[in-house]
This record gives structure tokens, C-alpha cells and sequence, in this order.
């Protein structure tokens, strides 16, 4: 079970990050607190006691989200169910409402936040794939003589490897900024276990512009989670893509670029199988998810937008 | 440690409370407001049996700080009726027997109740989808489903209220819906549970478990432990008054480890403290000194000579062995124009009932030693007792308290002679309530099992002879081995007239967590065998899978394979309705008729999906007045 000596909850964000700094050896930081929690039990990490927890839900700022420059600025209080609520990050994040779908149960995703999950930098995390096609970037705060400095780091860097991350020990990790797409067509694909409250063998997300008549691929951006130690962003798959006239065929063969990728170090057969099926049905979901676009394949007659 | 005040409105009522800065949500309801129609089945977020509404939302309250709640609103499954009274949800899950054991019900009802407010149109598939982070191990979820759609109905005024009421009986109860009595205390949250139950000056135990499959203990050394404050006593072995030992057959269990430890997580000492805390850190605080000893993983080398002996009773390791003979095997297989032979085999399985098991144990005035748990064999658990502790039968009271899923689970004693021991010692009341992860190493499994089969058949599909030969891992302790092995004996060939068989089911001691009861106890292992075994001889012999178990079927008058006479018989009736149920294809198994595809048929399971409430709603579409919580 975990227990703490002191539980903050600051309402700013100089305030927690005071607080932060001064806390003693092994405090930690504690957002949607549905991963600390499981975390602190028999068979993981046992009894835990902490000296303190810096709980970061009740600071205003870190709440919301704003669109500035065709970017969306997402509060790290941000949890997964907004992606499914909220009518601006559903059509600017096209990809988000498929992950949050997928991601635990909607009980759990009311209180875990989309920033939680990258700074546990778990390889199998169902946000980074989809954070990664947005060129996501994450934003770090920390005091220097009293004043709050930030820094913005990608998340494709930011996360090194399992539970490894570029996050100082002073840093509380404030904002989540990604490429607002509205119009493209978004997909997440998944495998585990069962539907709700399973934590991903794989999984891939996409996301697709084409042209108005829906014959040539304008844009295409792939990522796979649960295949490394860290994110990867399928470069030569999109390249390939880029300007090309859509068929299936031409998606079948560039999925099998993905199988290389595959770098785990667990079921890697059934890994490689199951990201080049995930490519491919992840394009063809973005397409089919792309509003107001008919796609037209060049080796089939007709396919309408669903 | 500071106390943290705690303001929040729970309800309807304000509250205010100072607590421990690290309770969960879950625990402040529980143990600081009474509020235990929230329960706790699994402490990781996983079963949804603690549900309650925060500020609206439906939340995990084992998955939240209490500290979160400050200044919320928090509503629970007692607050969402009036006493007395019950929500057309809670109605709905009583008219349709949506609970059985109840554990899930509170959390379930919840997650109905948030699935509606949601989306009060929500369909079958959304509303799944909306559950999905409920577990239930009774019933299957589909009268949890029909309740729903009654429900949301019933509030959208497409079906009147009264759908809700009772069902009139006319002249049999058999077919008709007639509701559960216990079914509104369930849907309502009061039934309180064992771990529900708290009594004035009650300490908590905890239970140190063993790290090793098979060692013997050199040493148990508790002396930091019951020096710690708030610990009122810490029990081993050497605590038990009586004659130790039980079991559902051969009593070769003890209450706590003595002298060696035979498999992972069996209880080695216990703590019982005035709080949860106290006790986990003074469990940490004794130390056994172990010398590991080589251990048996599988039956088969259980079973080999020169094996490592884990009773000193049973130096050949076996449990038992029930054979079974009847007619003449050799001359049933000359007969054959077939034989097949193959092996099964089947896996360790856990119950995962929603109620981990729990109990409290107290010494009552007259010096009657009593014990509350959900027990699924309270007076065989009384017996014992009374043997362990060294009392007349008189002085040992077993109350069973609602078992919140058993499914045979529940049938061993593996805690309460722990508690009983701790009353006794401290004359104070004692509760012990197991993490799922304590019930999951702890208790027993459905039989691994491996079959080797061999049949002997006519071209005409008739069975002329059986050899079926079980091997079951029984782990660590007899428990229920001897009657699951006779249960498998029993059924092993099925429900087919067979004139000549030789059947042996055995069980072994192993390392491994004990077998013991689990539903069908022992038959599930057995019919996996015989019934591929039918399905495969009908394949080979380009037989109709219902027309070879025809040929073979007891009848009325047939003699069973342990030479009873049969005086009823339906299973020609329920393989009639079963054929025509299923809109059966006649055919071999092997035949891909037109309607026999594997993928898409009718009644076939479509493929997993999620994202029902997408469907004419749509991700870029209006949000149809769907509640936005921009900031």
C-alpha cells in the first residue's frame, strides 16, 4: 500500500514547484495517481511509504486547453476522457479520440492525464504513439532563483527508454503541445487482451490529409508504441506515402516496412506480424475517418467516407 | 504523520473528517464515513467494485487520493436512492436477477447509473462499452445488459414503470421470473460483507507469507515485531492450542507453517494491530530464516522414484487415487473397428470471485469462540476449529456472512483458524481482509490436469471401450483433491453408455499452489476430454456430432459407469433442443456447410470494436449539446 507522510495539493505552479524543490528524498509527484497507486502493491514495488506527495491537479494553470498558431496547448491536467468530450481537441487531434477509446476504461480515463502517461514513459503507453504523430512536444518548468524557467523538449526525445526520461529532478512537466490537424483523418489500433483496461502488446497511430478529391496522400504520419524501448515515428513509410495516388496496394506494401522497426525484446515474430497488419489498418482507418473526403483507391471503384 | 482535514459533500451531507494523508478515496468512504456499499475487490483500479460519482464523474475510488475529493461533491450507491427507496437502475437490476453475489452490484450500479446520465439513448454497445470497467464473475453480464436497457426505458418513458414490478406467477414457478429476496440490500450497497462488518476495539490482522515454493523454517523470530507499538499479538505455529490441521478430505493443512513452508504464499505467522499500518510494518519486522529444499513443479515428477517427499505421510506423494472398472476392457477394443488415443491436457485456474476473502474472529462472553466468514463450509469449518483450538464443539460458532462470489474458493479454512488463534490471545475482535493479490497466491485452483484417452469405437459410432487415465497437480495440500479426483472418476466418460471402461483419476502433491474446489470440481477436466474425444471420433468416422453422441447416449435403464441404473434419462430432449437452438448443420465436424463458416456466421461474435459512441455523433460533427468542459 503506499502511504505518505504529507499530501500538497498547491494551487500554482510556483508553488508546487517550491514545493517540489524542497521536498526530501523520494517525494513524488502525483497527477491523475491511477499508475502510483497499482504501482505500490504486492508483486511491484510492495509497501511504499513517501515523505511527500506533491499532488498537481488543483494548479489553474496546468488546467484547459488553448489553440495558438495552429498548435494546441493541452494543461497537463488534461485527462484522457476530454479527448472523447470535448469538441475542439476531438477535431483538432483526429487521432486522440480513437486512443482514449482504447485506453483503460472511461472511469480510469476521468482522472489519468495524457502528460502522466508520457513522463511514466512506459514502452507500451497508449499516448505516445498518437503524441508522436502530432509532433508533440512536452513543456518543463523549474525554478531558478525563485523564477519560474520552462523549457519545450519533443517528446520522440523526451522519452529514452522504459521509465527513462529527459525530465530534471527538479522539473514538473506542465504542457503537452501538438499540431492541431483539423481535416485529417485519425486511427488507432491496439492489441491486447480484452477491450477495456489492457495494457497494449502493440499499437499504432496515424494520421492522414489527402487532397480533396481523395486520390493522392498529402500527408501521412505513422507511429508505433509497444514495439521498442522508445517511440518510433514510421519516416519512411510517410515518405513514401507523400504525394503518391492512393491504392491498396501501395498501402500493403509500404506496411511492410514496418516490421523492422520491431525492436522488443519479447514476442518478436508476433510483433512484426501484428505492426504491419496495424499499418496498414490504421491507414485505411485514417482514410475512412478523414471528414468530408471520399477517398478514391486507384485499384477499387469506390469507397465512401463512412 | 499530520492529519489532513478533509471537507467534501457526500451525499447530499457535508462532511468533515481529519484522516491519514494517504487514505484512498475508497478508504475514507469505508473506514471514516461507514460508507461500505463501496467495496474494494482488487485495490488496482481493475474491477470497479468501488465506483462512485466525483463533482459528476464516475471515478475508482481505490485509484484516487481521498485528498482529490476536497471539496467535491462525491455521490455513492447509498446515496442514489432514498432509504427505503430504489432508483429505476437499482429496480431494473432487481426485476431482471442482474445480482447474484452481489460484490459487483454497488460498482456496477454505478457504472449503469453514469452510462445513462451520460447518454440516457446510449445502445447495447455503447452501454458495454461504458461498463467495460466493471468486472462481474456471476452472471455473465447479460442480465446486467437486460437491466440497463430496461432501465434507460423505463426514465425515457418508452416503456412504463410497472415493467419494473414484479412478474405475476401463475401456476409454476419453473420459467418464471421471480425476483431475488436479497436482491435490493444488494443493488442498494447495505448488505454488509465480512469486510464490511467493523465491531467496537477491532484490531487488524495480516498474514507474512512464505517467499519459497518448498524450505524448511530454522527460525521464526518475532520479538521487533510485538514490540512495536499498536501490535496487540503475533501468532505462529506455535500458538495453535490443539491438534492442527484440516482439509476438506485429509486434514494435512496446518494453520500456520510448521516446520517447513510447502508453497509460495503460504501463511507463516500472523500480526494483529490496532490498525492496516501498524500490522503490514510489523510483518515486515519478523524474520523467518529459511533453508530451501528442492522442490516438485509438476505431477509427473511427483510421481518419479527417488522424488522430494513434501508430507511425511505421503512418501510417494500421491493424494489419491480413485480407479474405476467395469466389463472387459481388452475385449471392448478387440471389438473396435477404431481406436483413437490422445492427451488433454487443462490449466491452473483461479476463482477471482470479486469478494477477496475476509473474516473477523472474536471470544464471545461465554467463552464461545466465534468466527464471520463468508465460508462456503461453516459446520466442516466448525469441527475443525474446535479440534485446532482444543474446545468442545460448543464453544466454536461459525456465522457465515454473504459469500460475495465462492465458486468453490471459498471452501477451504485458510484464514480462520488465524483469526480464531488471534481472539483468542488478545480477547479483542480481529479482521482480516485479504489484498486480491493475498487471494489470488493464497487459495486454491481449479486441477491442472492431464488426460491420456483411448477409445475404442464401431464404423457404426459405437463405443465398445474406454481407458481414461487423469493426472491432476494438487499442489501443496489435499483440500479438496480426493472428492474432485472421485468427481472426475465419476463422470469420466461422460454421459454415454460405455460397457467397458477402466478409468483412474489421480492427484499428486506438488510445490504449487494447492488445487482445490472450483465449479464442476472435477468434471470440466474430464467432459474437455470425453467431449473432443466424441467430436473427433465423429470427424473420423464422418459422423454428425449429435448422431454419434445419440448412438452412444445413457438411456433409460442404462447402467452409469459406476453401475447405476438409470430410472430417468433426458439427454436425447436436450440434445433435440440444443440441435435446434443452435440452427445445427448436419454434418461431420470437419464439413463447412453454408452455414458452418468460422468467421461472420449467424451467432457468431463479431470482431472486437470499441467506439459505439461514435457512431452518428462522428469526431468532427456537432456535439449535439453534448456537455464541453473547455477551460
Amino acid at each position: 500500500m503506499l502511504t505518505c507522510e504529507t499530501y500538497h495539493m498547491p494551487t500554482s505552479l510556483k508553488e508546487a514547484l517550491t514545493l517540489w524543490t524542497a521536498a526530501p528524498d523520494g517525494s513524488r509527484l502525483i497527477s491523475g495517481g491511477t499508475d502510483i497507486l497499482p504501482w505500490a502493491r504486492e508483486g511491484r514495488a510492495g509497501d511504499v511509504h513517501l515523505p511527500e506527495l506533491i499532488d498537481v491537479t488543483r494548479i489553474p494553470e496546468l488546467s484547459g486547453h488553448q489553440i495558438i498558431n495552429a498548435r494546441v496547448h493541452l494543461g497537463a491536467n488534461t485527462v484522457y476522457q476530454d479527448f472523447l468530450t470535448e469538441g475542439t481537441l476531438r477535431r483538432s487531434l483526429p487521432c486522440m479520440p480513437y486512443c482514449a477509446i482504447w485506453f483503460a476504461d472511461d472511469q480510469i480515463r476521468e482522472q489519468a492525464t495524457l502528460v502522466g502517461n508520457l513522463v511514466n514513459a512506459s514502452p507500451v503507453a497508449d499516448g505516445t504513439p498518437p503524441v508522436v504523430a502530432l509532433n508533440g512536444e512536452i513543456e518543463l518548468a523549474r525554478l531558478e532563483d525563485g523564477e519560474i524557467v520552462r523549457r519545450v523538449v519533443p517528446v520522440i526525445d523526451f522519452i529514452e527508454g522504459p521509465g527513462k526520461t529527459r525530465i530534471a529532478d527538479n522539473e514538473i512537466a506542465t504542457k503537452v503541445i501538438l499540431d492541431a490537424v483539423n481535416g485529417y483523418g485519425g486511427s488507432f489500433q491496439k492489441v491486447g487482451l480484452r477491450r477495456s483496461l489492457v495494457i497494449s502488446v502493440a499499437c499504432c497511430a496515424a494520421l492522414v490529409k489527402t487532397d480533396r478529391d481523395g486520390r493522392v496522400f498529402e500527408n501521412v504520419r505513422v507511429a508505433l508504441g509497444g514495439v521498442g524501448p522508445r517511440p518510433i515515428r514510421l519516416a519512411e513509410v510517410e515518405a513514401k506515402l507523400q504525394g503518391a495516388r492512393i491504392s491498396r496496394k501501395l498501402i500493403t506494401q509500404v506496411a511492410e516496412l514496418a516490421a523492422d522497426t520491431v525492436a522488443s525484446r519479447s514476442r518478436q515474430e508476433y510483433r512484426r506480424e501484428v505492426v504491419v497488419n496495424f499499418v496498414r489498418a490504421a491507414l485505411e482507418e485514417a482514410l475512412g475517418n478523414q471528414p468530408d473526403v471520399t477517398i478514391s483507391f486507384q485499384d477499387e471503384k469506390v469507397m465512401t467516407d463512412a | 504523520m499530520p492529519k489532513l482535514k478533509l471537507e467534501m459533500e457526500v451525499n447530499g451531507r457535508k462532511v468533515s473528517r481529519e484522516t491519514e494523508p494517504y487514505k484512498r478515496l475508497l478508504d475514507f468512504l469505508r473506514d471514516d464515513l461507514n460508507l461500505t456499499g463501496t467495496k474494494e475487490g482488487c485495490g488496482a483500479g481493475e474491477c470497479g467494485t468501488c465506483s462512485v460519482f466525483v463533482d459528476g464523474k464516475l471515478v475508482k475510488s481505490c485509484l484516487m487520493p481521498a485528498a482529490k475529493a476536497a471539496g467535491a461533491t462525491v455521490e455513492t450507491i447509498e446515496g442514489m436512492a432514498k432509504p427505503g427507496d430504489l432508483t429505476p437502475v437499482q429496480k431494473a437490476f432487481h426485476k431482471t436477477g442482474a445480482s447474484q453475489c452481489g460484490y459487483c452490484i454497488p460498482g456496477m450500479v454505478m457504472a449503469a447509473t453514469s452510462a445513462l446520465r451520460e447518454n440516457p439513448g446510449a445502445g447495447i454497445e455503447e452501454i458495454k462499452e461504458r461498463l467495460g470497467g466493471n468486472i462481474c464473475r456471476c452472471t455473465g453480464y447479460t442480465k446486467i445488459f437486460e437491466a440497463v436497457e430496461i432501465a434507460r426505458d423505463v426514465i425515457a418513458g418508452d416503456l412504463p414503470e410497472t415493467v419494473l414490478e414484479e412478474d405475476a406467477v401463475q401456476d409454476t414457478y419453473i420459467g418464471a421470473n421471480v425476483r431475488r429476496l436479497d436482491a435490493p440490500s444488494k443493488v442498494s450497497g447495505r448488505l454488509k460483507y465480512a469486510a464490511d462488518m467493523k465491531m467496537h476495539d477491532m484490531l487488524q490482522m495480516q498474514v507474512l507469507r512464505s517467499p519459497h515454493p518448498h524450505a524448511r523454517i530454522v527460525s521464526i523470530d518475532t520479538c521487533a515485531a510485538e514490540a512495536m507499538e499498536g501490535v496487540a499479538c503475533v501468532i505462529t505455529s506455535d500458538d495453535v492450542p490443539g491438534k492442527d490441521g484440516y482439509g476438506v478430505f485429509v486434514h494435512d493443512q496446518p494453520t500456520m507453517a510448521t516446520g517447513k513452508v510447502r508453497y509460495v504464499g503460504e501463511a507463516v505467522a500472523a500480526v494483529a494491530a490496532e490498525d492496516l499500518v501498524t500490522a503490514r510494518r510489523a510483518l515486515a519486522a519478523i524474520k523467518v530464516e529459511y533453508e530451501e529444499l528442492p522442490g516438485l513443479f509438476t505431477p509427473q515428477d511427483a510421481l518419479k522414484p527417488g522424488a522430494p517427499v513434501i508430507h511425511d505421510y505421503a512418501q510417494d506423494n500421491l493424494v489419491k487415487h480413485i480407479p474405476v472398472r467395469k466389463g472387459d476392457v481388452a475385449a471392448g477394443f478387440e471389438e473396435a473397428d477404431l481406436i483413437l488415443e490422445d492427451d488433454f491436457s487443462t490449466q491452473q485456474v483461479e476463482h477471482a470471485y470479486l469478494e477477496p476473502e475476509a473474516g473477523i474472529a472474536y471470544v464471545d462472553p461465554d467463552d464461545v469462540v466465534v468466527v464471520i466468514s463468508p465460508s462456503q463450509n461453516i459446520t466442516h469449518h466448525r469441527h475443525m476449529l474446535a479440534e485446532i483450538i482444543d474446545k468442545p464443539i460448543n464453544k466454536v460458532r461459525f456465522i457465515m456472512s454473504p459469500v460475495g462470489g465462492g465458486f468453490g474458493g471459498k471452501e477451504d479454512m485458510i484464514y480462520q483458524g488465524m483469526l480464531a488463534i488471534g481472539a483468542m490471545k488478545t480477547h479483542r475482535p480481529i479482521q482480516l481482509n485479504f489484498t486480491r493479490e493475498e487471494s489470488i497466491i493464497a487459495s486454491a485452483k481449479r486441477h491442472p490436469s492431464k488426460v491420456h484417452y483411448k477409445m475404442g469405437l464401431t464404423n457404426a459410432g459405437r463405443i465398445t471401450a474406454i481407458e481414461f487415465s487423469m493426472l491432476s497437480d494438487g499442489g501443496a495440500y489435499g483440500m479438496s483433491s480426493e472428492g474432485v479426483m472421485r468427481k472426475a472418476a465419476i463422470l469420466s466418460c461422460g454421459p454415454y453408455e460405455v460397457h467397458n471402461l477402466k478409468v483412474d483419476t489421480t492427484a499428486v502433491y506438488t510445490n504449487n499452489t494447492p488445487s482445490g474446489a472450483f465449479r464442476t470440481f472435477g468434471g470440466m477436466q474430464a467432459q474437455f476430454a470425453t467431449e473432443s474425444m466424441m467430436d473427433m471420433a465423429a470427424e473420423a468416422l464422418n459422423m454428425d456430432p449429435f448422431e454419434i453422441r445419440r448412438v452412444n447416449m445413457m438411456k433409460i435403464g442404462s447402467r452409469t459407469h459406476t453401475q447405476q441404473e438409470l430410472t430417468t434419462a433426458s439427454l436425447g430432449r436436450v440434445m433435440d433442443a440444443a440441435q435446434e437452438a443452435s440452427r445445427w448443420e448436419t454434418g461431420a465436424p470437419n464439413v463447412r456447410g453454408p452455414l458452418r463458416g468460422d468467421l461472420n456466421g449467424p451467432d457468431t461474435r463479431q470482431p472486437c470494436t470499441l467506439g459505439a459512441r461514435f457512431q452518428g455523433d462522428g469526431l468532427d460533427g456537432g456535439d449535439k449539446g453534448k456537455k464541453e468542459n473547455v477551460a
